[in-house]
């Protein structure tokens, strides 16, 4: 886990440092007016090679979190733990989302960064709205993938990777600055319903066999 | 008090096939069960049911008088699994093992785990992933009983394990079980191991359970062997529960006296030259009850 994230913190950085320099370049090339008029009246995101990004960190994580522990079994071990199962998956979850965050929080302050420093504030400030639809993308993701790796039924688990795919898929439609801003707060809710999911499909982990 | 009762237990799987249709059986508190029975009878399932992976599809498991599909914490911590393989946290260290069940376990007995796990040699940084097999069940065997538990479970302990690993096992249980009202579920595939470790047995069979004190079950079922010059066929009934042959010497096994089977199998047409009854081992016993395949 630790590995993957080490990874992940290092693959995200480089794509952050790759934006930078991509700005910078475009701003040096192309007449700083014209910069301007794509990003601001085309709506043209700047930065927006960077928004699968965190869908495929939320992958990673959860893959590199939870597939060890099912291959292994070693999952039985933590279900005895004498605490409630929900609890301890709760636990486990706030991990890997602490890991997510942190990886998230480093994006926005590059790319956040990487705006102040050739737009006005403004512009600056429109790197959260923006990214937040794809940051929910990755926890829907990180959250689903646990959800079908402990779902025991193969036509569940058909069934939750459509729906969330379907979720994480809306997440990408839109265009332009903070083009989700106004249904963030309602689209939040996406993932305490996701995390009913996963308590869901532990349950059925421990009562379908547990391996 | 028993420390785990399963009543009318149904198990059947998805695909409808049936495991078991109505088991009973309980084991005392206090007392060393080993259950015994040939691949694919089920054995892995009832384990499963008593550890709590599995939820019956009809009637009741009882562990420390707890639903066993849905034990509460306070419950579970009065249960060690020893799961089959020896499953641990191979990422972890010795003294990171010690430290993460030590927050988990409030009766935790650390001198426990490093009186067991010190006898390895090893360093507390030593990951449990690059041990041995042998290594790795000692670090499981000191979790479990450092959480110093009412109820032991143990899924093919002796699984991968050598004699001097085995040995230490069957000690370390010993003094276990020494200990006032401690209880131990035990499978294993080495059955002499079982024979030096348990006073009750389970013998489960196509769905049905055999539960027998291990004295009494030593004492009253029989292995007779005497010599035939043709291969012979027997058809299994009340008095012969099983039958082997290699080469001239035949086996059968029985719960009846040796006259009683002599005249049985006379009845049968066949000559018993020179039936006398041998002294046999648990493993002899479980062929001899369960069949070879």
């Amino acid at each position: 886990m630790q590995r993957y994230f080490i990874a992940a913190m290092v693959v995200n950085f480089a794509i952050c440092i790759k934006i930078f320099f991509g700005i910078r370049q475009q701003l040096r090339a192309e007449h700083a007016e014209m910069v301007w008029y794509q990003a601001i009246h085309l709506h043209s995101v700047l930065y927006d090679s960077i928004q699968h990004l965190p869908l495929l960190t939320g992958l990673t994580l959860a893959a590199a979190q939870f597939i060890p522990e099912m291959l292994g079994g070693r999952l039985r071990i933590s279900l005895h733990l004498p605490m409630k199962r929900d609890i301890m998956l709760l636990y486990s979850i706030i991990c890997g989302l602490l890991l997510y965050l942190a990886v998230c929080v480093m994006n926005l302050l590059m790319i956040g960064m990487t705006m102040r420093m050739y737009f006005p504030m403004e512009v600056a400030a429109t790197v959260l709205p923006t990214m937040a639809p794809w940051i929910l993308a990755g926890l829907l993701a990180y959250l689903g993938s646990i959800t079908v790796l402990l779902e025991p039924s193969w036509p569940r688990r058909i069934f939750i990777l459509i729906v969330f795919a379907i979720l994480a898929y809306m997440l990408f439609t839109g265009i332009g600055y903070s083009w989700f801003a106004p249904a963030l707060c309602l689209l939040m809710l996406l993932v305490p319903l996701s995390l009913l999911t996963v308590f869901e499909s532990g349950r059925r982990f421990q009562e379908k066999g547990g391996s | 008090m028993n420390a785990i009762e399963v009543h009318h237990l149904r198990q059947q799987y998805d695909k409808g096939r049936v495991i078991y249709e109505d088991l009973n059986f309980s084991v005392a508190e206090g007392s060393i069960c080993g259950l015994l029975g040939k691949n694919g009878q089920g054995k892995t399932t009832l384990v499963n049911i008593l550890m709590g992976f599995l939820k019956p599809s009809g009637g009741e498991c009882l562990v420390l008088g707890e639903k066993s599909h849905d034990l509460p914490a306070t419950t579970r911590n009065r249960i060690g699994l020893l799961h089959e393989g020896h499953l641990a946290y191979e990422f972890m260290t010795i003294n990171q093992t010690e430290k993460f069940y030590r927050g988990c376990y409030p009766n935790w007995e650390a001198e426990t785990f490093f009186d067991l796990v010190g006898k390895m040699g090893l360093s507390g940084d030593h990951k449990v992933g690059n041990m041995s097999c042998g290594q790795r069940s000692q670090v499981v065997l000191g979790v479990i009983l450092a959480q110093n538990p009412d109820l032991l479970i143990l899924d093919d302990y002796s699984m991968g394990l050598d004699a001097g690993y085995r040995r230490l096992f069957l000690d370390v249980l010993h003094d276990f079980v020494a200990g006032d009202g401690k209880t131990i579920f035990v499978t294993s595939h080495i059955v002499q191991d079982l024979e030096q470790l348990v006073d009750t047995m389970i013998f489960i069979d196509q769905g049905e359970i055999m539960q027998t004190d291990l004295e009494e079950f030593m004492g009253s079922f029989h292995q007779y062997v005497f010599n035939a010059d043709s291969e012979l066929q027997f058809k299994k009934d009340d008095l012969i529960i099983g039958f082997e042959q290699r080469n001239e010497k035949v086996s059968v096994y029985s719960f009846a006296g040796m006259e009683l089977v002599e005249q049985h199998i006379k009845d049968m047409g066949i000559s018993p030259d020179n039936i006398h009854k041998v002294k046999m081992t648990l493993e002899d016993a479980f062929i001899g009850l369960m069949g070879k395949y």
